[in-house]
C-alpha cells in the first residue's frame, strides 16, 4: 500500500518543481499601454499617392512561409461575403478593391486609390454622384485584366441573399432601403446591373445615390467592391476558391483546417500603393486555442518560427511573455479601436440618474484585471476609441480606478435598484459578469445575472424588446471617423423590431438625432472635432452606456517573422509589409 | 452463423434509425437558426426570412427529416449517395467534411487502442498472475494513478513537457500517414501515449480482476490439481475465460473512441469527428450534426456485432440463441 | 458458536455461521488501504457536507474578490500564488477570489452530482437489469434494444445540444437559472447515458442465478413476480451493486470535470473543479500554484474513492482473497 500512494505522491513534487515556490513581489508597476496616442486620417487626392510600389519596407527579404494562427475559422473567403476582422485582414492578401488604406500601425491612415487611380470623384460636390477611374495594369490571377465591370459585377452580386454576411452599406444606399434585394433581383438579372451603378466604359465605374453618402470613399475599402469575373462566379461555391486580384492567390483550402495562399504573378506591384509581395506563401492554421498559440510562438521551433498569433497571446500567460526580455523584439502591441461597453436597454433602463450611478460605480481596474491586466485592456470614459480621428479625453463621471460606490448610492436616493445582466455563456463573459455583479452590488444595486448561449447572444440583443437590462457591448468602427460610431450606435431612429440594431442601446433622443445630420452634412475634414464635441454631450445627457475599455492587441511572432504590425482600422494582424528573414 | 449475423445487422440498422430521429427531433429543439449564421452583422428579420425560405427551412419537420434519409439513401441533386447533406457553414457536402476528419480520428483511435489494450491487459494479467508481488504493487499503483487522472491534465503537462519546454517532439499537427508517415508518427505520439496511459489503467485493472475471478473457479483449481503447469493452465482454459468481459468493454470503448475522442482531439488542436461534431452543435449545422452522429453511431454498432461475433469463437459456453 | 468472532484464523469453523455482510466488514477492517482510502473519502464528503460551516469559521465566502492583492497581470502577489495565513491555497488570477473556499465548495457540487448520478443511474439500471433478466423473452429483447440506442447516442453531443434549450424553457428570459437547476440538468443527463453498464452488469448477475434453487422455491410456493424480484433476487445482488455505485462516483467526478472542459459544466458564479482546473492549467507556466492545490485535490477525491470501492469489492467477493 505503501508503494502504491508512493507512486501517486510522487507526482507532486513534479508539479511543485515547475516553480510555484517564486515570490510575485509588489514592486514598481510599469506604465500601461499609451491608448491616447492621437490618430489621424486623410483622403489622398493626388494620384501619385494611389500607384506604387509601395516603399520597401527595410530588413524585408524574399522567400519563406508566414503562418498565421487563428482558433476559429474564417467563415467566408468570398470577398462580398466576408466581415470578420481575419476575413477582411485576410482578404487584403488576395483580393483588391476601390481603394485602400496607407497605414503606419500606429495609428496614421491615408486612404488611397486601390483598383481606382484616385479614392473617388465626387462628380457634383454633392456626395451624391461618385466616379472611380479603374487603373490600367491591374489583372486577375489568370492574366485577363479588371475592368469597371468586374468591379460593378461583385456589387451586383452582393445583391443575392444567398450570399449574405458581408457588409451592406453600397447596397443600401444604392437601393436607398435596407431592404436592398427587394430593389434589385440578381439571380434573375445577372447581366445588369443594380439602381444607381452604372459602368459608362470599361475604365470608368459611377456610383449615383438619393442620399448624400460622403464617407463612400471609405466604404469603398472593404472587399465588397472586389471585382469577380462574371463568368467564374460559382455562387455559393465561390467561398472555397475565389479569384485573386491580389498579391497572393489561394491554392490550397482545406475548410476549417488550412487555408495555403501562394504568389500571385499576375499582381502587378507597379500597380499597389499598400501592398508587398515577400513571402513565397501564406498559411493560415485553425483550430489551436490561443494558450496553444502562446505556447507553439514561444517554443519558435521548426516552421512556427515564421508565425504569428492572431488571436493574441493568452491571458495566463501575458505575465510570461511580458517579463521575458529575450521576447521583447517579438510583441506587438497596440491599442486597438475595438470599444467595449455596459450597454444599457434604454427602453428599460429610463431614469438618467440610475444610469448616471451606474457610471459612477464602475471599478475598471477590477474589470481590467480578470481580463488579464492592462497588456490586454486600458480603461476609456468616452463613447469613441482613443484612436478615432479627432477624439478629445474627458470623464463624464469621474468613478476613479475602483469605482465610487458612495457617489452611486447617492444618486440612487439610498434605495436598492434590481437590474438584469445579460451575458454571452462563455468562460471570458461568465468571469467578468461575475466581476460586475460583484462591483455593481456594492453600489446598490441587485443585479440578477442571465446566461444567453454565445452564438445567439448578437441576434438577441438586437431585438427591440429584449427583456434584458445591460449586456456587454462591444463596437469596431469599420473606418476611423466618429462618423462610423455614433450616428450607427445612438441614432434612434435606426432602431427596427430587429435585426441591425447595433449597439443596442436603444437611445432614441430627437434632439440628438438632429445633431448626428448637423454633422454628416459637414465636410469629413471637418467633422472630427465636431464628433468628439458629440461624444461628450451624449455621455453627459443622457449616459446610455458605461464605457469600459478598449482592447490592447498584445500579440508574439517567432523569431523569423518580421513587418507584421496591428492595423491601425480594425486593431488587427496586418500583412501588407510581412516579410520572413532569411 | 450467417443467420446471426444477419439478425445483428437488421438490430443494428434499427438501432441507427432510431438513433437518426432522435438526433433529429433533439435538435429541432434548439433555438438556434442557421439562416441567423448567414446574418452576422447587418441582417433583420424580413431579409432573414428571404434567407430562411431559400435555404428550405420552412418545410414541415418531418418533411424535411424524410428528405434528408432519402437523400442518405438514393442521394440527391449534386450528391450522390450517401447523400449526407450539405453545410451551409462549412460551405460543403458533409461526406466531404467527414471524409477529411475521419482519418484523423482513426489514426488517433486505433494505434492508440492497439497501445491501451496490450499494455492494459497485459499488465493486469500479468500483475494478476504475480499476485501480491513488487511487480503487482507497481502495476496496481500506475493502474490506480492513471485511472485517477484527468486526460486534458495529462495531455496539457506532456504538451509543456514534451514540446514547449524540452522541445523534444514538434507541435502535433496531423499530416496524413501516406503524405509523411514519419511527420504521422511524431504529430500522434502524444495523443497516443495520453490515451494509452489513461486507458490502459482501466483495462489493468479491469483484467486483473478478471482473471483472479477466473483463476478462482473450479475448473481452473481442477486443472492445477491434475499436475497442469500454470503457464499452460493460463493458456489453455484462463485466458479463454477471463477475456469475454474485456472484449465486450474493448468493443464498446474502441467504438466510442472512432466516433471521436473530443477531449484529446481538443487539447492536442486535431479536428477529428468529434471536434466537427462539438463545433457544429454549437453552428446549429444540423446536415453535419446528423452526419456526424450517424457515423459515429455507426462504429459503436458495428464494434458491438463484431464483439458479439467474437464472443463465440472466444467461448463455447456462450449458445448463441 | 464462537464468542470472539473477530479472530477468523482461531475457528475457521465459525466463519460459516457469520454473514456474508459482516465477514465482508470485517475483511474491510482489516485492509489497511481500505481503511486510509475509506477514512479520506469520508472526510472529504464532511467537507463537502460542511462546505457553509467552513465558509463561516474560514471567514471568507466563495466570491469575495481580493483584487488589490493582484498585480497588473491579474496574477497574484507573494508566493505559491498568494499563500497566506489568511488565504490557505493563494488567490485565484483574474477574479482574485479565495482559491481554498472556491475548492471546499466545488467539492461539494462535484460529489453532489457524482453522488446523485451514480444512485440514480445505479437505480435504474438495476429496476430494468433485473426485469430484463428475470423475465426474458420479447421484455429482455426490448430492453436490450434500447440499451444499444442509449449506447449508441454520443452523449457529449446531446448533452451540449440540450442544456441552454432546457434552461431557456424553464426559465424565464430575466431569471436567473440557479446552480442547483444547472445540477439537475447534468445528473439527468448522466443518468440518461449511464444506467447502461449496471443495467447490463446486473441482467448477467440475474441471469445466473435465476436458475438457482431459491428461485425456483420461491416461485413454486406461489410467490408474486414482484417478491421474487425483490425480495429474493434482489439481496444476492447487493455485492455488485454497491461495488458498481461505489466505482462510479469517482467517474462522474472525472466525468462533471470533463464537461467543463467543453464549456457545459457548472457556470459561474457556482465554485465548481472541473472549471476551476480547467482554468488552471492555462496557468501552469505562470501560476503553478494556481493548477496544484486543485490538480492535487482532485486527482486525491478520485483516487480514495476508486482505492475504497476497489478496496470493497475485495472484502465483498471472498472469491477474490486467496
Amino acid at each position: 500500500m505503501r508503494r502504491r500512494l508512493m507512486t501517486a505522491v510522487a507526482l507532486v513534487p513534479l508539479v511543485a518543481a515547475l516553480g510555484a515556490c517564486t515570490n510575485n513581489k509588489k514592486g514598481d508597476d510599469e506604465p500601461a499601454v499609451d491608448t491616447n496616442r492621437q490618430a489621424t486620417g486623410a483622403i489622398a487626392s493626388d494620384p501619385k499617392d494611389s500607384m506604387g510600389p509601395a516603399p520597401e519596407v527595410p530588413g524585408a527579404a524574399k522567400g519563406g512561409t508566414v503562418t498565421i494562427l487563428r482558433q476559429s475559422k474564417i467563415s467566408h473567403l468570398d470577398p462580398q461575403r466576408t466581415y470578420s476582422f481575419a476575413g477582411l485582414n485576410a482578404s487584403q492578401l488576395f483580393v483588391r478593391r476601390l481603394t485602400n488604406f496607407k497605414d503606419d500601425g500606429k495609428g496614421h491612415v491615408t486612404l488611397v486609390g486601390d483598383l481606382a487611380t484616385t479614392p473617388g470623384t465626387d462628380v457634383n460636390k454633392d456626395c451624391k454622384v461618385w466616379q472611380f477611374t479603374i487603373k490600367d495594369g491591374v489583372k486577375f490571377e489568370d492574366g485577363s485584366p479588371i475592368t469597371a465591370k468586374d468591379v460593378a459585377y461583385g456589387i451586383a452580386r452582393s445583391f443575392d441573399l444567398s450570399l449574405t454576411g458581408g457588409p451592406t452599406y453600397i447596397q443600401e444606399w444604392l437601393a436607398d432601403t435596407p431592404q436592398f434585394d427587394t430593389k434589385f433581383d440578381f439571380k434573375n438579372n445577372k447581366s445588369s446591373l443594380p439602381p444607381g451603378l452604372s459602368v459608362p466604359d470599361d475604365k470608368t465605374l459611377k456610383l449615383t445615390f438619393n442620399k448624400a453618402h460622403c464617407d463612400l470613399p471609405f466604404a469603398a475599402s472593404l472587399p465588397a467592391t472586389a471585382p469577380v469575373p462574371a463568368a467564374k462566379d460559382t455562387g455559393t461555391q465561390y467561398d472555397q476558391k475565389p479569384v485573386a486580384s491580389g498579391p497572393y492567390k489561394i491554392t490550397k483550402n482545406e475548410a476549417g483546417t488550412q487555408i495555403t495562399f501562394e504568389r500571385n504573378t499576375a499582381w502587378d506591384p507597379a500597380t499597389d500603393a499598400v501592398r508587398h509581395q515577400y513571402p513565397d506563401s501564406f498559411v493560415w492554421q485553425f483550430g489551436a486555442d490561443p494558450v496553444t498559440q502562446t505556447n507553439r510562438i514561444l517554443a519558435d521551433s521548426g516552421a512556427d518560427q515564421g508565425a504569428a498569433s492572431w488571436d493574441g497571446v493568452d491571458p495566463s500567460l501575458i505575465s510570461k511573455v511580458m517579463g521575458d526580455p529575450a521576447l521583447k523584439d517579438r510583441i506587438i502591441q497596440e491599442p486597438t479601436p475595438q470599444h467595449y461597453t455596459l450597454t444599457i436597454n434604454n427602453q428599460r433602463v429610463t431614469d438618467l440618474k440610475v444610469r448616471q450611478a451606474l457610471n459612477y460605480a464602475i471599478d475598471r481596474d477590477g474589470l481590467i484585471k480578470t481580463l488579464g491586466g492592462s497588456s490586454l485592456a486600458a480603461p476609456v470614459t468616452t463613447l469613441m476609441p482613443p484612436s478615432t480621428i479627432g477624439w478629445k479625453n474627458y470623464d463624464a463621471y469621474p468613478a476613479g480606478k475602483t469605482g465610487d460606490p458612495a457617489k452611486a448610492k447617492e444618486l440612487l436616493g439610498g434605495t436598492t435598484k434590481d437590474l438584469v445582466l445579460g451575458f454571452q455563456d462563455d468562460a471570458t463573459n461568465q468571469a467578468l459578469s461575475t466581476q460586475l455583479k460583484g462591483n455593481l452590488e456594492k453600489a446598490g444595486f441587485k443585479i440578477t445575472l442571465k446566461a444567453i448561449p454565445a452564438d445567439s447572444f448578437l441576434d438577441e440583443t438586437k431585438k427591440k424588446d429584449n427583456p434584458w437590462d445591460m449586456y456587454i457591448g462591444s463596437w469596431g468602427a469599420d473606418w476611423p471617423s466618429g462618423a462610423a460610431i455614433l450616428p450607427v450606435l445612438y441614432d434612434g431612429r435606426a432602431i427596427k423590431a430587429d435585426g441591425s440594431n447595433n449597439g443596442a442601446s436603444y437611445l432614441n433622443a430627437p434632439a440628438l438625432n438632429a445633431e448626428f445630420d448637423r454633422v454628416l452634412a459637414m465636410p469629413t475634414d471637418q467633422q472630427g472635432a465636431e464628433w468628439a464635441k458629440l461624444d461628450e454631450k451624449i455621455m453627459r445627457e443622457y449616459a446610455p452606456v458605461v464605457p469600459l475599455y478598449v482592447q490592447v492587441t498584445t500579440t508574439v511572432h517567432g523569431s523569423k517573422a518580421g513587418g507584421l504590425f496591428i492595423d491601425s482600422i480594425f486593431g488587427n494582424l496586418a500583412f501588407s509589409n510581412a516579410y520572413v528573414k532569411q | 452463423m450467417g443467420f446471426f449475423l444477419l439478425r445483428r445487422v437488421l438490430l443494428g440498422a434499427l438501432t441507427l434509425f432510431a438513433v437518426s430521429i432522435v438526433t433529429f427531433a433533439m435538435f429541432f429543439a434548439l433555438p438556434r437558426d442557421p439562416a441567423t449564421a448567414m446574418c452576422p452583422k447587418n441582417c433583420d428579420a424580413q431579409r432573414l426570412e428571404r434567407v430562411r425560405a431559400e435555404l428550405g427551412l420552412n418545410d414541415p419537420k418531418p418533411k424535411q427529416y424524410l428528405r434528408y434519409m432519402s437523400g442518405v439513401f438514393v442521394g440527391r441533386e449534386n450528391c450522390p449517395a450517401p447523400c449526407l447533406g450539405y453545410s451551409y457553414v462549412n460551405n460543403e457536402p458533409v461526406s466531404q467534411t467527414i471524409g477529411r476528419v475521419v482519418p484523423v480520428t482513426l489514426s488517433i483511435v486505433i494505434p492508440a487502442s492497439v497501445l491501451w489494450l496490450a499494455l492494459g491487459i497485459g499488465l493486469g494479467m500479468l500483475s494478476a498472475l504475480r499476485r501480491g508481488t513488487v511487480f503487482d504493487r507497481l502495476a496496481i499503483g500506475f493502474s490506480l494513478s492513471g485511472a485517477s487522472m484527468q486526460l486534458y491534465f495529462v495531455g496539457g503537462v506532456l504538451l509543456l513537457v514534451f514540446v514547449y519546454t524540452f522541445k523534444v517532439l514538434p507541435y502535433p499537427h496531423y499530416t496524413p500517414l501516406l503524405d509523411d508517415p514519419l511527420a504521422w508518427c511524431t504529430a500522434l505520439v502524444l495523443p497516443w501515449c495520453t490515451l494509452a496511459f489513461l486507458f490502459s489503467a482501466v483495462y489493468a485493472r479491469l483484467s486483473r480482476a478478471q482473471m483472479l475471478e477466473t483463476m478462482s473457479e473450479d475448473f481452473v483449481r481442477t486443472a492445477m490439481a491434475k499436475g497442469l503447469r500454470q503457464r499452460t493452465v493460463v493458456r489453455r482454459h484462463v485466458l479463454r475465460a477471463a477475456i469475454t468481459p474485456l472484449v465486450t468493454a474493448a468493443g464498446l470503448d474502441v467504438g466510442t473512441a472512432l466516433g471521436g475522442t473530443v477531449i484529446t482531439e481538443t487539447t492536442f488542436g486535431f479536428r477529428g469527428l468529434g471536434r466537427t461534431a462539438i463545433d457544429a452543435v454549437r453552428d446549429g449545422d444540423l446536415p453535419t450534426i446528423m452526419g456526424t452522429v450517424l457515423l459515429a453511431s455507426a462504429f459503436i454498432v458495428v464494434a458491438n456485432i463484431v464483439v458479439d461475433a467474437l464472443y463465440t469463437t472466444i467461448d463455447p459456453r456462450i449458445r448463441l440463441r | 458458536m464462537s464468542s470472539t468472532p473477530l479472530d477468523a484464523a482461531e475457528a475457521p469453523a465459525a466463519m460459516s455461521t457469520r454473514s456474508p455482510g459482516r465477514a465482508a466488514w470485517l475483511r474491510l477492517r482489516r485492509d489497511r488501504t481500505a481503511l486510509a482510502s475509506g477514512i479520506v473519502s469520508a472526510f472529504l464528503v464532511v467537507v463537502a457536507l460542511a462546505a457553509p460551516l467552513i465558509g463561516v469559521a474560514y471567514g471568507i465566502h466563495p466570491q469575495d474578490t481580493f483584487q488589490e492583492d493582484l498585480d497588473r497581470f491579474g496574477l497574484p502577489y507573494g508566493v505559491a500564488g498568494g499563500v497566506t495565513g489568511t488565504h490557505w491555497f493563494g488567490l485565484e488570477p483574474g477574479q482574485g477570489r479565495d482559491l481554498f473556499i472556491q475548492m471546499v465548495y466545488g467539492m461539494r457540487t462535484s460529489l453532489g452530482i457524482a453522488f446523485a448520478a451514480a444512485l440514480m443511474t445505479t437505480m435504474v439500471g438495476v429496476l430494468l437489469g433485473i426485469v430484463a433478466g428475470y423475465l426474458g423473452g420479447w421484455v429482455d429483447a426490448v430492453i436490450n434494444w434500447v440499451t444499444d440506442v442509449t449506447l449508441a447516442l454520443p452523449f457529449l453531443i446531446f448533452t451540449l445540444a440540450v442544456i441552454r434549450p432546457i434552461e431557456l424553457h424553464f426559465y424565464g428570459p430575466r431569471e436567473a437559472v440557479p446552480g442547483s437547476f444547472r445540477v439537475i440538468v447534468l445528473i439527468t443527463v448522466f443518468t440518461a447515458f449511464g444506467w447502461t453498464t449496471t443495467a447490463r452488469l446486473v441482467r448477467g448477475q440475474v441471469l445466473s442465478l435465476r436458475e438457482r434453487e431459491f428461485v425456483e422455491a420461491a416461485r413454486a410456493s406461489g410467490a408474486r413476480l414482484g417478491r421474487v424480484l425483490f425480495r429474493e433476487l434482489l439481496p444476492n445482488l447487493g455485492a455488485p451493486i454497491l461495488v458498481a455505485f461505489s466505482l462510479s462516483i469517482p467517474a462522474y467526478i472525472t466525468g462533471e470535470a470533463a464537461l467543463s472542459f467543453l464549456g457545459i459544466g457548472m457556470l459561474e458564479p457556482t465554485p465548481d473543479f472541473g472549471r476551476t482546473i480547467f482554468r488552471s492549467l492555462n496557468y501552469l507556466q505562470t501560476d503553478p500554484a494556481y493548477v496544484l492545490f486543485p490538480g492535487v485535490t482532485i486527482f486525491v477525491l478520485v483516487l480514495a474513492f476508486n482505492l475504497f470501492g476497489d478496496a470493497l469489492r475485495d472484502a465483498l467477493d471472498p472469491k477474490s482473497l486467496r
